[in-house]
């Protein structure tokens, strides 16, 4: 009987996490390297880099595996930035707050979820996207001036602080993945993403797999904002709900490789860190970059940078083998 | 109730441009059967194209349409060729989202081709005629206004007639209702796709153009017009391309009367609440016969 | 007049070869092999699903072939997009019709030139399709979707007539009609036939479609299973307890 990790892994082009050596040895080197290198650039960086690992695997949780396509989920950011900076603002322990924050988002989600999941394809997108706009409006309306960190907590500011939590962060989150993944939901809303009518008529409980997807997805992507809220000093609180922030996290699960716990780890890493050095040398187009990287990968790649690896890897499999065949000629 | 009266002509004068912005979209929706997001990007680089126009020929913002619209077109055609081709062949649900996921990258390039070209400032088209208007019981109606209505209804009964009465048409009808039949039929669908997006993207264009000179033009646009589009055409049933008007009508109808007696910051919500609810309780749109 | 295209090729015209077909991993036709000979009615006959249609849209290029070839007097038609298949003069009249409903009888019969050979005599065509068709003259401006099964069957026949076939494919003519319909449209290709189309025919009513045709072939399960002279199925024991629903008389 296999597992449904294993029948998941069969379905996709995705790998399931192996080597737990390959796993510490990560986690290691994300707490050693911005330690090592001490300036507050490379804090910034990681603190980037984590913060997107977090957003791409909680996309990825409703895109990719549920094969939700999303496009609003700055409501969740924004809601769990907006919940938690208040909370902290007023007193309440930041690690409250930002729980509060994402319980907060999840809640949201699942109230617009059960009409919104009647929606299907195209019209869910747009229909999140429109519930996200509707936030965004709304906040931006009913709070107009920047919101700033007070005097002692910009004295008290530690960078380091915010990373470890950004970066617990990242790792809770690629956890709860890769568990989802080897749950019997996962084998359910793998169902779902191939054939929701014919899930259904199996008798797989489609809206409720859906909206398991749709809570954790919004849970930690408010973490996520949370999250933000926490590093930047000062910001519009309409800021957090702008599309871009979803689209951040559709891309980083895109490019990496949509419904893999890796992809949005890899997508990361390289989204942020390509970012960062195209915005340093090449700021007026660097966007541009990365829309046409996008479509490309759409077009040509959809299994992102993981697909790549998966033909690179089965490549040197092949010419081993024939390399092994011949040998055994001799 | 001159007031009232002002608040409904200016609901449809903003209208009309919904309308029209909108038509393209029903009619790459219709025939396509893809959303393209980047729709509003479309009518934000007609409009830069427009202000171009404008300030580099001096051409007045009703005459520049006769560049706008073939410029766009000709990038319509050239979208279509190198990246809509490959979506529009696909199934079903992979289909539609990858068409939203391309549609969107390429709305990121255009709107950093825009801000690279014409910078982050906030432009705008004034003609010399720009304030004046006919002055009606009270009501305002700036001619720049009236003209823009005008040439939407009259565009609007162009499209009608090109698709209904004209070969090219009637063939992109069909390719809309059955495109296997149309193949069948020897119509060369790929190119019934390319000149109905060409299509849409000047009809966008057109938009833009009245955009220079009564909304804000700045690169981030883009994502405004594609929403307003949106909501226009689930109100009038996706199917429906000549729906798009009327439906455009009512939305600019409803955002004034909610803005001038409610709040100002309901208008802008109100629409996208609309839409949520028109989507979710009668999926159809109000302008199709069920 | 126009002339509906000898290719003075007596032989050797539809040529199918070794011809397989998936729907992803589902294969549907397994190494299917026939011919149809200029000015001939050939008729393919066999059970629900044993992939008719599918062979029919896999030659009109609306399936892409997993192997095989198709050729049409020498030029290949495996491979090249459908419409241009249909310019050539392959036209399909597919299952349950597929008009323009919302069209009307005049735009889908205009519809049906679309490729320049059959524009150029667009005008000719037209009054040919309503002399055979007097009702579809009737109902020009009429749209389709308002018409009844019958009407509607006529017009997608019209409608492929309009493209001037050189092989006109029919797949199911008669399914959902009234005897009477069927009757006339038998007649309208036999008719056809006469002025040199030739005609492939998939049908579910094997009596009518063996009593027409002049030679036929039979699909079961994705494979051909036989083949021979119409008359000679028409009396063979097994298609007839088969396909005709004649059961053996006992031996007395």
């Amino acid at each position: 009987m296999k597992r449904p990790a294993e029948i998941l892994s069969m379905a996709r082009p995705s790998r399931r996490w192996r080597s737990p050596s390959a796993t510490v040895a990560l986690i290691v080197f994300f707490v050693l390297f911005p330690l090592l290198m001490g300036d507050e650039s490379m804090w910034n960086l990681f603190f980037r880099i984590c913060l997107g690992i977090a957003m791409g695997q909680s996309w990825n949780m409703l895109g990719g595996f549920a094969g939700q396509t999303s496009l609003g989920h700055a409501a969740f950011f924004g809601i769990g930035a907006l919940v938690t900076r208040t909370l902290w603002f007023h007193g309440t322990p930041f690690v409250v707050a930002l729980l509060a924050g994402g319980v907060a988002a999840a809640s949201f989600s699942l109230v617009i979820g059960a009409p919104t999941f009647r929606l299907r394809g195209a019209y869910f997108a747009i229909g999140t996207l429109a519930v996200a706009e509707v936030l965004r409006i709304t906040v931006g309306q009913n709070q107009p001036y920047i919101s700033n960190m007070s005097g002692p907590m910009i004295a008290s500011y530690n960078l380091p602080t915010r990373y470890w939590a950004v970066l617990a962060l990242a790792v809770a989150t690629c956890a709860v993945a890769y568990l989802l993944l080897r749950s019997r939901w996962s084998l359910g809303i793998l169902g779902v993403r191939e054939d929701e009518e014919a899930a259904q008529a199996s008798g797989v409980a489609v809206l409720r797999h859906k909206l398991i997807a749709l809570a954790l997805s919004a849970l930690f992507m408010g973490f996520c904002g949370g999250m933000f809220a926490f590093k930047e000093i000062s910001y519009y609180p309409e800021n957090p709900f702008f599309p871009t922030w979803t689209f951040e996290a559709l891309m980083i699960a895109y490019i990496g490789g949509l419904g893999t716990v890796v992809g949005p780890i890899v997508g990361g890493i390289f989204f942020v860190v390509v970012r960062y050095y195209l915005a340093a040398n090449l700021t007026d187009v660097h966007q541009l970059i990365f829309g046409a990287l996008f479509v490309l990968v759409v077009l040509l790649l959809p299994g992102g940078l993981m697909e790549i690896w998966e033909r690179v890897k089965r490549f040197f499999a092949r010419s081993i083998r024939r390399r092994d065949r011949r040998a055994a000629k001799d | 109730m001159s007031s009232f009266m002002q608040t409904l002509v200016w609901g449809i004068f903003n209208g009309a441009i919904y309308g029209i912005a909108a038509m393209g979209l029903a009619l790459v929706f219709g025939v396509l059967k893809i959303l393209n997001i980047a729709h509003g990007e479309l009518v934000m680089l007609g409009g830069y194209l427009g202000f171009w126009a404008f300030s580099a020929l001096g051409l007045d913002p009703f005459l520049s349409l006769v560049l706008v619209i073939p410029g766009i077109f000709v990038l319509g055609l050239i979208l279509d060729r190198v990246v809509y081709r490959w979506v529009v062949r696909q199934w079903g649900e992979e289909k539609i989202k990858n068409s939203l996921l391309v549609s969107f990258g390429l709305g990121l390039v255009l709107t950093n081709l825009a801000q690279w070209l014409f910078t982050g400032d906030e432009r705008s088209v004034q003609p010399s005629y720009a304030g004046e208007g006919l002055n009606i019981y009270g009501v305002l109606m700036p001619y720049t206004r009236l003209a823009t209505l005008g040439i939407v209804l009259v565009v609007t009964v162009a499209l009608h007639f090109f698709l209904r009465k004209t070969y090219p048409g009637k063939a992109i009808l069909a390719t809309a209702e059955d495109y296997e039949s149309a193949e069948l039929a020897g119509i060369n669908i790929n190119r019934v796709y390319m000149l109905t997006f060409a299509l849409s993207a000047a009809l966008a264009a057109i938009a833009g153009q009245f955009v220079t000179f009564t909304y804000a033009l700045l690169p981030s646009i883009g994502m405004f017009w594609t929403l307003k589009a949106m909501i226009v055409i689930v109100l009038a049933g996706t199917g429906s391309i000549m729906g798009a008007l009327p439906a455009g009508l009512l939305l600019g109808i409803i955002e004034a009367l909610s803005g001038a007696y409610l709040a100002q910051t309901y208008k802008e919500v109100i629409g996208l609440v609309i839409f949520l609810l028109v989507l979710i309780v009668r999926p159809q749109g109000l302008f199709v016969r069920k | 007049m126009p002339t509906w295209g000898r290719l003075c090729m007596p032989d050797k015209f539809l040529q199918i070869r070794d011809v397989s077909v998936a729907y992803g991993d589902i294969q549907a036709l397994w190494d299917v092999s026939l011919d149809v000979q200029e000015g001939e009615i050939v008729a393919l006959i066999g059970p629900n699903g044993a992939g008719k249609t599918t062979l029919m849209r896999a030659i009109a290029g609306l399936n892409p072939l997993k192997s095989g070839t198709i050729h049409l007097a020498e030029k290949a038609l495996h491979a090249t997009p459908a419409y241009k298949i249909a310019a050539q003069g392959v036209i399909l009249v597919p299952e349950g019709r597929r008009l323009f409903g919302g069209l009307t009888v005049f735009d889908n019969l205009e519809l049906g030139a679309y490729s320049k050979r059959a524009r150029a005599v667009r005008g000719d065509t037209l009054k040919l399709v309503y002399e055979l068709f007097p009702l579809l003259t009737e109902r020009r401006n009429q749209r389709a979707n308002t018409m009844s099964g019958g009407q509607q069957q006529m017009l997608a026949v019209g409608r492929a007539l309009m493209g001037v076939p050189k092989l006109l494919m029919l797949d199911e003519p008669s399914l959902g009609l009234g005897p009477l319909v069927v009757e006339n449209i038998f007649e309208t290709i036999k008719h056809m036939n006469d002025q040199g189309v030739t005609i492939f025919l998939v049908e579910q009513n094997a009596k009518k479609a063996l009593e027409l045709a002049d030679r036929a072939y039979i699909l079961e399960q994705g494979r051909i299973a036989g083949t021979g002279a119409a008359q000679e199925l028409l009396h063979d024991d097994r298609v007839q307890q088969a396909y005709l629903g004649i059961c053996p008389t006992p031996e007395t």
